[in-house]
């Protein structure tokens, strides 16, 4: 078994425009690209769908080939010792919620309008997944108001999640992850939102991206602490 | 028994090498000690490792402990069965916690070394004054802040103690959401000022920061910027000759001969096989759960109950720090953005609602400081929709708009608040994983929530059009600050851990992290556990190990 640190760089950024299925069944992928559009819909700005968030889910649920990329983007770390035995066996729960989920959604779509998923008009759909995720679809965050939540902590990952809300976080993350993973393509999901991202990973390891820009550029020590103004014996840090 | 493979004897092995390991391994050997230092986790390079990867660094634990290898259990009660809990995950591997963390290192005050003299008794509380004060401390909060670098602006918090010399570097350029906090801090009068940070920004001992990335909390570093015991103390440590580092290493017992001092340590390398490192003296460094841990599992004849547990308080009065915040969303059709993704986590802050004000209905305070609201997976949007049109839209008018005010629980130890060994959950070398056992006491709450609702105050003088208050339900160990398992003191039946880290029970036994710490400060901790670790292992080399006992006033009295 090799460290951590030594793991090989192997594989190639994925590719968001193909169409090679490595999981999903066609009608799997389907369902789930479908899925996408409601969770992040396509409007005067792109969506799931054209960030090619199906790509990115279907290459982290093909096995364990996909969960790290290498630092600087040209690949895929190849996981080894007790690390692969943990992903192999959190990827294999992944595949079962998601093939329950996928086939628990299209058993209440029949049930409830007479066609599979992929088969029903947007309003029949965020509907369906009304019911299969038993909350009502979100409303607008207004302002304006104050609402008080508890603490959480600083990591989130998929541990233990229900197909619906795995599916959130994984859409949402093949929206914002950066492209060598398979979605956000031409950092689409990033331009939505109005965040400036790398070009690349390699970009953030060797200062060529900088965020520079986004300090305030013009300040004075003493404004921001007035009381420095009077420490006579203060001098500006060199 | 299985036969053990037997490295050389050494003067010391030091057990993780995170902040406090780092520092304990570049002091031992500089002071002429042959020094092996074992951690479980890798020895990553910074500059091929890391790199701004949300997916991975933030929601794929690549440098986070994997919760299925190393799992831990949490429950609030007593009669609670513990469930699986990633309960403060800070990362294993050389450099520890010091990879991951933004880098916040203000300096305690006087007062937090008397929080029992200044509070007393306190109903559910076990307050410890410690057996040290802030001017035994200061000359080593100095050494880290100019050796390890660190950026601030000495004499900007008025309310600091007495400072021995400046800071080493100046702090980086305000970030909006920073210069908001500044100007709405200057109209409620409160003094705020760039809390210090763990990192350069001159050319500082050879390092030649440029991180202007953004990514910063939670991921690694790939430049010199990050005060990081890897690419700092480590190395300094191995360039003296004198210290052997063994990465991938994982210590599962504290050896105790006949005579009930300890001998050294039992571990098993990435390949499996198991080794027996012999040692003068045996330093734990590991953080206040997993030392806790490895001292609880250490049983021998001499110590049935654990390793120099003779009080029964390994593993008691644990105190974590709960992260709580609030957030401030402003209007993204008349606002400047302030761009709550940018900067190095941390601009202004304040230390002014630190020190007890009885008349706010709690006793203590805590560090506050203005903060980013991270990267586009895991903006920190409590209440953010989870799917559909309005997720779409919140996003994309708040991403750019949105800052936040955090702070650091500064909350009060309680003896039954603790790590033990869980009975039932195995880690995946199958011995028991650390159960924590914490129930949030009336103080912390009370505390909790006065400093959100008076950081809500901050957020909407600076302009604020909605607000997000986090308040404290119970612990999740989100900061990954631990302390108190092995506390401080003069008296042995009340405490672990005598004024120099050193065990009560075994002389040649030193726990130099955060599990010494009485009470867990209001301030984030690792400076003063770094400067603790320092002055202990100062300690060891020039009394300990030249014969000399040395202690301060109070050991007898």
């Amino acid at each position: 078994m090799s460290s951590k640190a030594d793991w090989k760089t192997v594989l190639e950024p994925v590719d968001p425009d193909s169409d090679e299925r490595l999981f999903f069944s066609q009608h799997q992928w389907d369902t789930v690209e479908a899925l996408s559009a409601r969770i992040i819909p396509t409007d005067h700005d792109p969506g799931a769908r054209e960030a090619r968030v199906v790509v990115f889910i279907d290459r982290y649920l093909s096995g364990i080939n996909y969960i790290f990329a290498a630092a600087d983007g040209s690949g895929f770390l190849q996981i080894d010792g007790p690390y692969a035995s943990a992903w192999r066996s959190r990827i294999t729960d992944m595949q079962r919620t998601y093939r329950e989920g996928l086939a628990q959604l299209d058993a209440l779509c029949t049930a409830e309008f007479g066609s599979p998923f992929v088969a029903l008009a947007d309003d029949d759909q965020d509907r369906a997944i009304e019911i299969l995720s038993g909350r009502p679809k979100p409303g607008p965050v207004t302002l304006g108001t104050t609402e008080p939540a508890h603490t959480f902590t600083q990591f989130t990952t998929d541990d233990g999640l229900s197909f619906f809300d795995a599916l959130c976080l994984h859409v949402k993350q093949g929206f914002y992850a950066d492209p060598v993973y398979g979605g956000n393509k031409d950092r689409q999901g990033w331009r939505v939102i109005g965040f400036e991202g790398p070009a690349s990973l390699k970009d953030t390891m060797d200062g060529t991206y900088s965020t520079d820009s986004f300090f305030v550029q013009e300040y004075e020590w003493t404004d921001l602490i007035p009381h420095l103004k009077v420490q006579t014996e203060w001098e500006p840090p060199s | 028994m299985a036969e053990h493979k037997k490295p050389d004897p050494v003067d010391v092995v030091i057990v993780g090498l995170g902040a406090s390991g780092g520092t304990a391994a570049k002091v031992l050997s500089e002071a002429g000690l042959k020094v092996v230092g074992l951690e479980r986790g890798p020895y990553l390079r910074n500059h091929e490792h890391f790199s701004g990867d949300e997916l991975k660094f933030v929601n794929r634990s690549y440098m986070w402990p994997d919760a299925k290898l190393t799992p831990r259990t949490r429950r609030v009660e007593e009669d609670e069965e513990a469930q699986p809990y990633p309960f403060s995950m800070t990362p294993q591997l050389v450099g520890g916690g010091t990879n991951h963390w933004a880098g916040w290192v203000p300096r305690p005050r006087p007062s937090d070394f008397l929080q029992r003299t200044l509070h007393g008794d306190v109903d559910g509380l076990s307050l410890a004054d410690w057996p040290f004060q802030y001017e035994h401390l200061e000359p080593y909060l100095t050494k880290i802040e100019w050796e390890f670098g660190v950026a601030g602006i000495a004499g900007a918090d008025k309310g600091e103690g007495f400072r021995s010399k400046p800071f080493p570097s100046k702090p980086l350029p305000p970030t909006r959401w920073g210069k908001k906090f500044y100007q709405a801090a200057n109209e409620m009068g409160i003094n705020a000022f760039p809390i210090p940070h763990a990192m350069v920004t001159n050319e500082h001992k050879g390092r030649q920061p440029f991180n202007r990335t953004s990514f910063w909390n939670q991921y690694g570093d790939p430049s010199g910027a990050r005060s990081n015991t890897a690419t700092t103390f480590i190395p300094e440590a191995l360039a003296t000759g004198r210290f052997e580092l063994r990465s991938d290493c994982f210590v599962r017992e504290v050896k105790v001969g006949k005579d009930g001092r300890a001998t050294g340590v039992v571990y098993v390398d990435g390949s499996g096989a198991e080794f027996e490192q012999d040692a003068r003296v045996v330093v734990l460094a590991m953080g206040a759960i997993e030392t806790a841990r490895l001292m609880l599992l250490s049983q021998s004849a001499q110590f049935p109950d654990g390793l120099a547990n003779s009080s029964g308080l390994v593993g008691k009065n644990a105190t974590f720090h709960e992260y709580l915040f609030a957030i401030g969303f402003f209007d993204n059709e008349i606002d400047d953005p302030l761009y709550g993704w940018t900067g190095n986590y941390i601009s202004g802050g304040t230390m002014d609602f630190y020190e007890t004000d009885e008349s706010r209905g709690h006793i203590g305070g805590c560090i506050v400081s203005s903060s980013q609201t991270c990267h586009p997976i895991n903006m920190v949007f409590p209440g953010r929709p989870s799917w559909g049109q309005a997720f779409k839209d919140a996003d994309r008018t708040f991403f750019n708009y949105a800052m936040k005010i955090g702070l650091i629980l500064h909350d009060m130890p309680q003896e039954r608040n603790r790590v033990d060994l869980d009975p039932t959950h195995k880690d995946f070398m199958g011995l028991p994983v650390a159960r924590i056992t914490h129930r949030a006491h009336e103080n912390d709450r009370a505390m909790g929530k006065w400093q959100v609702d008076k950081n809500i105050e901050i957020l909407e003088t600076a302009g604020a059009r909605k607000t997000i208050p986090v308040y404290l339900d119970q612990v999740t160990g989100n900061t990954c600050h631990q302390h108190g398992t092995a506390r401080m003191g003069f008296d042995p039946s009340t405490s672990v851990l005598n004024e120099w880290c050193q065990t009560h029970d075994i002389d040649n036994v030193f726990v130099v992290d955060g599990s010494g710490f009485p009470t867990s400060l209001g301030v984030n901790p690792t400076l003063a556990m770094m400067a603790n670790a320092w002055r202990s292992c100062e300690y060891i080399a020039e009394n300990y190990l030249t014969g000399r006992v040395e202690r301060l006033a109070g050991a007898h009295s």
